[in-house]
């Protein structure tokens, strides 16, 4: 029987073809628009470490005296600085924790035939392989000795592993960063990531580091920062030394807290330093505030999808709507038109229910035209997005959820917009188009 | 009235010309009642169609009412169509979305006649066809004799000299047929020259004068004279 | 002639088909106004005057990793190579690119830290006496530094004492004198004020303050400097397309970045807002051409159902301009329904905007302005085929089907 309805729906639109061509076309236009913005959005939005998001928390210190402000919306600043890092690092506390800070390099080998260029650097702990799940191709992280005493190795990437060693396992080889030689110890497999939401100060859509190195190196060889610095009060530093001991904020500082004890135990703890810091003259507020931030509660504070972009899909849906009041009159024209048709049918024995499916397999149908060149229209809308913005080239995609929703979409949307149309065809009493012509 | 010389109507299509009129000439003279009829594909049509101005011709020469129809352009046609012209068709070919006091509208507000003057003259129209309390009701509400009645009150609203009636009983059942068959003999009387296209040679011969088309071409004019006797003895 | 009674009873017959007709235009007209305000918004932000000739101005970045020269000296001599290029108007170091998204800024008081006074956050460049040249600013009064004013260094303790600002800022910090040599601290480094300049733009352009800028004479470049070099408009090219190897040939052990155009360091902080508005324009478009669409394929149908009545209507003595007006003046009425509901639900969209985003209060003008263009828009979609309609023969009306 279905068969037999999609046969009718074929040739009712073969008989119709310029209304049916438009509400196809009004349909795909629609689907199309609406992916276009959604797959940036969803991309976007993705939970980037589904399995540990709710685990890893980025640490926020209210450490500005009162009456000084932030841009962010609590007033907090978004890194800690230095001393906190690393004293938040040393604590004796439950769970993985982490201080890093983004830098960078001239990077060459022995080889001649790399000609030197430039790439940034993480420097962390060694926890952030685990607590971010980055998988080594060759090598490992180093140690906790080797992170102490400030060795000189690098864990590089499989891109630049590739670039530098042609991705040969290059475990032992000295590369040279800034004129001084550093082990590789490590290499890390492709880190496909769409928001770089450990450390989202520099663009949230940026491509990972493509090294890792001790974070104690930052102090030992005075390492630039390549991300933000950012100060509160006026203080004299004109050395590095200085710097490490002010009240700047630089360093991004993560923990995974496994469960809602050790959560609260963390916050008590939390609290117990800046209080015990008090004492010793910082944190000058009546309030002492901190907070700790999932990943998915980071990237939203952190406003990873721009308000334009939330704008966006806001429209593309009230777009699509319009497309579906478009396709409900086109519907509606159509099907009454061919009220004639369907009360010979009912004379025939349709039942209503059956002239009813009918015509919603016949919207179904269109809605799948439509879906389906909506995907490739959404394709277009998308290679636009990337042609304008290159930064966007790993978000403007669409991923298999997005190819499976856009048809979704496009039957619903169709769907909804035909059941009043067949609704009204099918409650017409077929005497009435019996008796006259 | 009406005179046609030597007016064909030829409709190409790719592979073949039709002649649908071929050398028609007619003259119908003020105040005449005539009925056309034909075996179908005859051109009845077709000479209704040229006759009302719906259609151009291929040659000949049309003048109705000393308006040579061929030197008119589209506008003009209109024009005359609504001032000179009531049309009753065999479908009534009412606006199904308006009532009837808007369908009788229609041509009067083409004619561009004041509001006052329209609705006295609808009024007017409707009590003569006796529909006047059923001013606001939609078509599809009447029966059908009630709806070519309503065609026919708006053919006349526009105080036409010539009207067309194109099968106008031909949707209907015998005594409707012979309440609008009547209703066109009084018009008649009234002073209006009517000509009528049937294929009903019944209803022809009501009509004082007939004519027949075969093959596009005025066939026979001996009917007229049986047809004006049967006049007399109906008259009788 | 118009026959705006019994269209509108016609109308009122066949309900459906007009309400839709009428949302589509609403929530169309709601969309298009809201969405071309944003876009005017985001047009001005990306046309707006910085202050720079960018087109002939272009920078890069060099790092160093060799460490058997010192970095100052060997910026010093990549400066007056880069001078005598031939196409080089002038050259200079730079802490940063201007408009580029990267740069400092501070506050700048008129009192020194930590002194609480008059204050305004500032963007300010490290640079030397070729600033001014190099970017092309025009000095609205005072001087430009002298060469012995520009502090060359490789440690912290020496500091500029002079600095050049906008305008802007100098009307900020000084609002009721001549802010020309007075003296402004950023932190508790006093610097005089020997110079003002024209407008001019910081590294961002969505700074809060994108116009309060200072250069001061000072060159600290640690391992990595950033330069700027003016050149005639059409050498540009050419230059940035040798500039690694010039660079290169004065000292090889370091690497040359971001060799680009200042107006392309600009294009790329404000791809974003690009984007957004390339997106929103194209959505505007479609929107339009969907919505016409969907009005012109409406007529269509409904012409087709009532060819009969318009033959009947041309028998009638209807002129083929009386078929046209007919549609015309039907479409005109559901439209301005439809603009009337538009309008209330732009400025309810409007209104949400604003509440949710950091949009301003939408201007009456965009409503007024949207619901014109979508009237004639759904005046031109309908006139295809009411003429289509004019056509029909009037012999259509005894014809019977």
């Amino acid at each position: 029987m279905l068969l037999h309805y999609f046969d009718l729906s074929w040739r009712s639109f073969k008989r119709t073809p310029l209304v049916s061509s438009l509400m196809v076309l009004a349909i795909a236009i629609g689907i199309g628009v609406t992916m276009t913005s959604l797959s940036v959005y969803h991309m976007m939005a993705s939970d980037p470490i589904p399995s540990k998001s709710s685990q890893l928390f980025s640490v926020q210190m209210q450490i500005m005296d009162d009456g000084n402000t932030w841009w962010t919306k609590d007033n907090l600043p978004l890194q800690l600085t230095y001393k906190d890092a690393t004293n938040l690092y040393r604590a004796n506390t439950e769970g993985n924790r982490l201080s890093m800070v983004r830098s960078g390099f001239s990077i060459y080998t022995d080889s001649d035939t790399v000609k030197p260029f430039s790439k940034s650097a993480r420097m962390t702990t060694p926890e952030f392989f685990d607590m971010f799940q980055l998988e080594f191709l060759y090598g490992n992280k180093w140690s906790q000795q080797q992170e102490e005493n400030a060795a000189p190795v690098v864990v590089i990437s499989e891109e630049l592993n590739e670039r530098l060693f042609a991705g040969e396992n290059s475990v032992g080889n000295i590369i040279y960063l800034d004129n001084e030689s550093y082990e590789v110890i490590g290499v890390t497999k492709n880190w496909p990531l769409v928001v770089k939401y450990y450390d989202l100060n520099n663009g949230a859509f940026n491509e990972p580091e493509s090294m890792f190195l001790p974070f104690s190196l930052v102090e030992a060889r005075e390492f630039g920062n390549w991300g933000n610095t950012n100060g509160w009060k006026h203080e004299d530093v004109r050395s590095f030394k200085a710097k490490l001991q002010s009240e700047m904020v630089w360093v991004q500082f993560w923990v995974e807290l496994n469960n809602a004890q050790q959560k609260q135990d963390y916050e008590t703890f939390l609290m117990a330093y800046m209080e015990e810091q008090q004492k010793r003259g910082r944190f000058n507020r009546k309030e002492l505030i901190y907070s700790l931030r999932d990943v998915n509660q980071w990237m939203e504070y952190n406003n990873v999808i721009s308000e334009d972009n939330k704008i966006l899909v806001a429209l593309s849906f009230m777009f699509l709507a319009v497309c579906l009041a478009n396709i409900l009159g086109l519907l509606l024209a159509k099907f009454l038109r061919r009220a004639p048709e369907v009360g010979v049918r009912r004379a025939l024995g349709a039942s209503k229910r059956q002239v009813f499916l009918q015509h919603l397999v016949e919207v179904a149908m269109l809605g799948c035209f439509g879906g389906l060149i909506g995907i490739v229209l959404a394709q277009l809308g998308l290679w636009g997005v990337r042609q304008s913005y290159d930064y966007y080239s790993s978000i403007a995609t669409m991923d298999i959820t997005m190819l499976l929703s856009a048809p979704i979409i496009a039957i619903t949307t169709c769907i909804l917009a035909g059941l009043y149309p067949a609704w009204l065809v099918c409650k017409t009493n077929p005497a009435i188009y019996l008796k006259s012509q | 009235m009406l005179k046609m010389n030597n007016i064909s109507k030829i409709y190409q299509t790719e592979m073949v010309q039709t002649h649908a009129l071929k050398d028609f000439s007619l003259q119908v003279d003020e105040g005449e009642f005539i009925a056309v009829t034909g075996p179908s594909g005859s051109g009845k049509t077709t000479f209704l169609n040229i006759a009302g101005m719906l259609e151009p011709f291929s040659e000949g020469e049309y003048l109705l009412d000393g308006i040579d129809v061929g030197k008119l352009n589209d506008n003009q046609r209109a024009d005359v169509r609504n001032q000179k012209i009531g049309f009753i068709f065999q479908g009534f070919n009412l606006i199904p979305d308006l009532n009837l006091y808007e369908n009788i509208e229609v041509p009067l507000r083409y004619r561009g006649i004041k509001a006052a003057e329209r609705k006295r003259r609808i009024e007017q129209c409707l009590e003569q066809v006796g529909l006047a309390s059923r001013a606001k009701h939609l078509p599809q509400q009447l029966s059908g004799g009630q709806q070519q009645r309503v065609a026919i009150a708006r053919a006349l609203a526009g105080e036409p000299r010539f009207l067309l009636a194109d099968e106008p009983t031909g949707n209907l059942d015998s005594l409707m047929a012979r309440q609008v068959m009547e209703l066109l003999e009084q018009i008649n009387r009234d002073g209006a020259t009517i000509v009528m296209v049937t294929h009903d040679p019944e209803l022809a011969r009501r009509a004082p004068r007939n004519i027949q088309v075969v093959d596009g071409q005025l066939a026979d004019f001996t009917l007229y004279q049986g047809a004006q006797n049967l006049k007399n003895v109906a008259g009788a | 002639m118009l026959e705006i009674k019994p269209i509108f009873h016609a109308l009122c017959r066949s309900k459906i088909g007009a309400l839709l007709l009428l949302l589509q235009i609403a929530i169309t007209t709601a969309i298009v106004s809201n969405a071309a305000f944003i876009i005017e918004d985001k047009v001005s932000y990306l046309s707006q005057e910085t202050g720079y000739p960018e087109d002939e101005i272009f920078s890069f970045h060099v790092m160093l990793f060799g460490d058997d020269v010192s970095s100052h000296q060997q910026f010093e001599l990549d400066e007056a190579m880069l001078r005598r290029l031939p196409g080089v108007i002038d050259a200079a170091y730079i802490s940063n690119t201007p408009l580029s998204g990267s740069g400092s800024a501070s506050d700048f008081s008129i009192n020194p830290a930590p002194e609480p006074g008059l204050s305004a956050r500032t963007s300010y460049f490290f640079t030397d006496d070729h600033a001014l040249n190099t970017l092309g600013l025009e000095l609205a009064a005072g001087r430009n530094f002298n060469e012995s004013e520009v502090i060359v260094t490789d440690n912290n303790e020496q500091r500029a004492n002079v600095t050049i600002i906008t305008q802007v800022l100098a009307d900020e910090l000084f609002p009721d004198a001549d802010a020309l040599g007075k003296t402004v601290y950023l932190g508790d480094i006093a610097l005089k004020i020997v110079g003002i300049i024209k407008k001019t733009k910081g590294p961002w352009l969505k700074d809060s303050r994108p116009d309060s800028v200072a250069l001061i004479p000072y060159i600290n470049p640690n391992i990595s400097g950033n330069f700027i070099v003016r050149t005639d408009a059409s050498q540009r090219a050419k230059l940035t397309s040798t500039i690694e190897d010039e660079m290169l040939k004065n000292y090889d052990k370091r690497v040359i970045v971001r060799v680009r155009g200042l107006d392309e360091a600009k294009e790329s902080y404000m791809a974003q807002d690009t984007l957004m508005m390339r997106m929103l324009i194209v959505l505007i478009t479609i929107l339009v051409l969907v919505t016409a669409l969907g009005i012109f394929g409406l007529t269509l149908f409904n012409i087709s159902k009532r060819t009969k009545q318009i033959g009947t209507r041309r028998a009638l003595g209807a002129r083929k301009s009386a078929i046209i007006s007919y549609f015309l003046v039907e479409n005109a009425m559901i439209c301005s329904f439809g603009l009337i509901l538009g309008c209330i639900a732009a400025l309810l969209l409007g209104q949400l905007l604003m509440q949710h985003f950091s949009i301003a209060a939408l201007p009456t003008s965009y409503i007024v302005g949207t619901a014109i263009m979508v009237f004639v828009m759904s005046l031109l979609a309908v006139f295809g085929p009411a003429r289509r309609a004019a056509n029909i023969s009037p012999s259509i009306a005894t014809r019977t089907i």
